[in-house]
């Protein structure tokens, strides 16, 4: 584990991600909507690049609504690209079995500068 | 001191037509109705056990049945579920024959049973939800009525929308719903994926395993989520599939999660508290070495209860029904989880330790 | 029977060991407009119609956020374009290389409405595969392909397995499951079996489209609504083909046929053989044409694919399959490029130790008749495939 360089902050706007090459699959580092957070390439499944996997939202039960879902936290759930296990980017826990969980990864700015421990 | 026994699936039948048409509402008397032995896929040599053809149409007359099971049987309740025969297209004439039915069971079979060992179903007619309801609320009350009954034929399975407020009705008066392979040639589709069957043996044994798109939809659909007291039974075995598809089921819940996020837990966590099954002569290992080890899977022994399906062809012993099993595996199938579901409280030698 | 130009694989630099078999790939062509070069002149516009004529919605039941991903991995979109599962490179880099797959059989997925057509249809992936990925991209020699047939005309679905029979790479038989109503036992189906029987070539059945409803098929009790309970419940669709294909004296009627079921799980084998053991124990006078074992037929004529492999405790999974014994009766897939895709290094540890060389290759291998050594790919490393950890 290190604290490694990730880039400039003006490079990873918020909806983006940077894939770093520490450990043997990669780390994601992510800004979602100004805040930052990294997860390991590796889902916790079969092993997938996870970082490959789309960034979205997800849909709540809201039995009150017609078609009885409600579509929230846009930008925070990545899902893996093979089977498509949502991940919750904030903490790294599978939304629907929180047991199942992927690696996170520390991630601070430093004077304009994104850092990640891994 | 011998183990109790509680037989949860026994078929009562009529003598012949005539005794069914006396309990049919006025309204509907002249209406044609299938035939009181009317099947599908008839066994070839006949349906019911060889040594039952004695004269009286086998399972047709109460005192028979009762010195069979419980005097010569050594069975201590019976659960009766009668047959219908077929989903009609008229579904209110199909709801008149399920409550004649009702009827007669509860003249001829519960009230006239002084030894209070007979129980039994209230038939609803699915199709026919508002009829359903009113005719759980009507016999909902009696006292020995512990489930009702429906025919695993449908045209729709029974997760989806429109059958809910039956097993919301079902579910407030404490009952669960019996689901059980029905007789007659109904408004059906054929009884396999593939198609019809072309043998007898290839429609017995595929025919109960359609319960578990049933199931997967009750899970699915949520009914099971909003109604915590719904409870179903699947009276033709088919237990021994339950644990390759719920492994599906659970499987496939961790992608599937936001189409159907009132799916709240691993879709397998619901089947404690809302499925059981009866027993069947076709589910099992057939070494009753494996049988022990096998019924530990999902959990099976704790679901499984001893059902005869007397007068049929197939009816399976309590001695059979438990071959290979360990003591508490058996105890729980022959009457501990009978009586622990339908809350028969009253067999006074049920102690610990009873087992024979 | 046509003619071709086959690279041998002995011109290949090196080669490495099969130890692994992926028994579910399914390949497309890079456009229609390529396919329809394969096509006869007159049946272009009848398949494939001009004008306004949009291909009908292809499924009823959507994957996991279908409208972006088509249901293919997200990660298998090729680089130099086209849709998952067009680029034999790609995917050769991606399987071959990367997963470890050392022989990979191909099963493209078509059908359509009107039985000529589609039997024309069928013929021409036939002829595109045979070109395009056992031809032009098979230097190596580990792909292997599958004789598309139609199930509605089994008569010219013989003919079409007598066209190919004898291919070096064509190394089965594939057919759709979903047949009208007509169980897989039935004599209608007789000609094809005897002409892949008699050609050597296994029968495999694997899902195709989802369109016209009663396709699907119509399930005994209604449909679910759902993807999720609609594809836990399919295996009950090769329950009762694989019951009528024992019960309606199939296997009696064809001795050398074997049948693969693909990508429909294979855990429920076990209770299905017992509960046709105890059923023909009880009944056999209604089946006087039945006079094996039902599950000794299964042993001997069925094979399973194992993806989807189910997500359960190791422990638990490895005992199940412990007690099902059916470890030569179970081949490796990997269903690549589909979501659902399974990995050959995550998927060698869900088998028991002893079963582990079967699945993986021995199985196939015996089954499509494989080499034991392929073609190395550039930058492979020579001890090839998967090891358990």
């Amino acid at each position: 584990m290190q604290r490694r360089r990730v880039c400039g902050i003006d490079e990873l706007p918020p909806g983006t991600m940077k894939l770093v090459p520490a450990g043997k699959f990669g780390v994601g580092v992510y800004n979602v909507g100004g805040k930052f957070y990294a997860i390991a390439n590796y889902c916790a499944h079969e092993g997938a690049p996870l970082c490959t996997g789309f960034v979205g939202g997800t849909n709540v039960h809201a039995p009150d609504r017609p078609g009885q879902l409600m579509f929230v936290r846009d930008g925070e759930i990545v899902r893996c690209p093979w089977h498509q296990w949502e991940f919750d980017l904030t903490n790294g826990h599978t939304l629907a079995d929180p047991t199942r969980k992927i690696r996170t990864y520390r991630v601070d700015v430093d004077d304009g500068e994104v850092y990640v421990t891994a | 001191m011998r183990t109790p026994v509680i037989d949860t699936n026994v078929q009562p039948h009529f003598r012949y037509n005539a005794e069914l048409r006396k309990f049919i509402d006025p309204a509907y008397k002249t209406r044609a109705i299938p035939d009181v032995e009317q099947q599908w896929y008839q066994a070839p040599g006949g349906d019911y056990r060889a040594d039952l053809y004695d004269g009286k149409y086998p399972g047709s007359v109460p005192e028979t049945v009762a010195r069979q099971l419980f005097s010569e049987g050594g069975v201590d309740y019976a659960i009766l579920n009668p047959l219908t025969r077929g989903n009609i297209a008229d579904y209110l004439l199909n709801s008149r024959i399920c409550a004649a039915v009702n009827d007669w069971l509860v003249e001829r079979w519960l009230d006239a049973d002084v030894s209070d060992r007979f129980l039994g179903t209230i038939r609803v007619n699915p199709e026919d939800p508002r009829g359903a309801v009113a005719e759980i609320e009507r016999l909902a009350g009696h006292p020995k009525m512990v489930q009702v009954g429906v025919p695993m034929q449908s045209r729709e399975p029974y997760g989806k929308p429109m059958f809910e407020p039956i097993w919301e009705a079902a579910a407030g008066f404490g009952l669960p719903v019996a689901v059980h392979v029905n007789g007659g040639n109904g408004v059906d589709y054929a009884p396999t994926f593939a198609g019809h069957a072309h043998t007898y043996p290839g429609y017995a044994a595929f025919m109960p395993l359609n319960y578990f798109v049933h199931l997967a939809t009750l899970i699915v659909e949520g009914t099971f989520g909003r109604h915590p007291g719904a409870r179903f039974v699947f009276a033709d075995g088919g237990y021994d599939i339950l644990t390759p598809l719920m492994w599906r089921l659970d499987t496939f819940w961790v992608s599937m999660r936001d189409q159907t996020p009132w799916v709240d837990r691993y879709p397998s966590e619901y089947l404690a508290d809302h499925v059981r099954f009866c027993s069947s002569a076709f589910d099992g290992p057939t070494d009753p070495a494996d049988a022990s080890r096998w019924m530990d899977f999902t959990n099976k022994s704790d679901l499984v209860m001893y059902g005869s399906g007397y007068p049929h062809w197939s009816t399976t012993s309590p001695h059979d029904a438990v071959e290979g099993l360990d003591p508490e595996q058996r105890a729980k199938l022959l009457w501990r989880n009978a009586g622990d579901f339908y809350n028969i409280q009253s067999l006074t030698h049920l102690t610990e330790g009873s087992d024979a | 029977m046509t003619t071709f130009d086959i690279v041998p694989s002995e011109t290949a630099a090196q080669t490495v060991p099969v130890t692994v078999v992926d028994t579910d790939v399914h390949p497309m062509p890079v456009s229609t407009d390529v396919l329809k070069t394969y096509a006869p002149a007159d049946w272009v516009d009848k398949i494939w119609p001009r004008g306004n004529a949009v291909a009908p919605v292809s499924h009823f039941y959507d994957t996991p956020d279908a409208f972006k991903t088509s249901s293919m991995r997200v990660d298998a979109m090729p680089p130099r374009g086209g849709f998952a599962g067009t680029d034999p490179e790609f995917a050769a880099k991606q399987l071959l290389l990367d997963a470890g797959v050392s022989i990979a059989v191909l099963e493209p997925m078509c059908d359509h409405q009107l039985p000529q057509h589609e039997h024309v249809l069928k013929s021409t992936y036939n002829d595109w595969l045979a070109d395009v990925w056992l031809n032009q991209n098979n230097a190596h020699g580990r792909w292997r392909g599958s004789v598309s047939v139609s199930a509605q005309v089994p008569a010219d679905a013989a003919r079409e397995v007598e066209r190919w029979g004898g291919h070096p790479y064509m190394a089965e038989v594939l057919m759709t499951p979903q047949t009208r109503g007509i169980p897989f036992g039935n004599p209608h189906f007789d000609p094809l079996y005897e002409a892949a029987a008699r050609n050597g070539l296994p029968i495999a059945t694997h899902l195709m489209g989802q369109t016209p409803f009663e396709l699907i098929p119509v399930y005994p009790v209604g449909n679910p609504a759902h993807w999720h309970d609609f594809f836990a419940s399919w295996p009950l669709l090769y329950v009762s083909h694989l019951m009528s294909l024992v019960f309606d004296g199939a296997f009696d009627r064809h001795p050398e046929l074997r049948v693969v079921f693909v990508e429909g799980g294979f855990t429920w084998a076990m209770p299905v053989m017992s509960r046709m053991d105890r059923i023909w124990e009880q009944r056999k006078g209604d089946l006087p044409h039945v006079r094996r074992r039902p599950s000794d037929y299964v042993r001997e004529h069925v094979r399973f694919t194992t993806q989807p492999l189910e997500e359960v405790e190791v422990e638990t999974y490895l005992e199940y399959l412990d007690m099902m014994d059916m470890g030569d009766n179970i081949m490796f897939s990997t269903d690549y490029p589909h979501w659902s895709y399974d990995s050959p290094t995550w998927a060698i540890n869900r088998f028991p130790a002893d079963q582990r060389e079967r699945i993986m290759k021995g199985n196939a291998t015996a089954l499509y008749g494989l080499p034991a050594v392929v073609g190395a790919l550039p930058g492979e490393r020579s001890s090839g495939g998967a090891e358990a950890v």
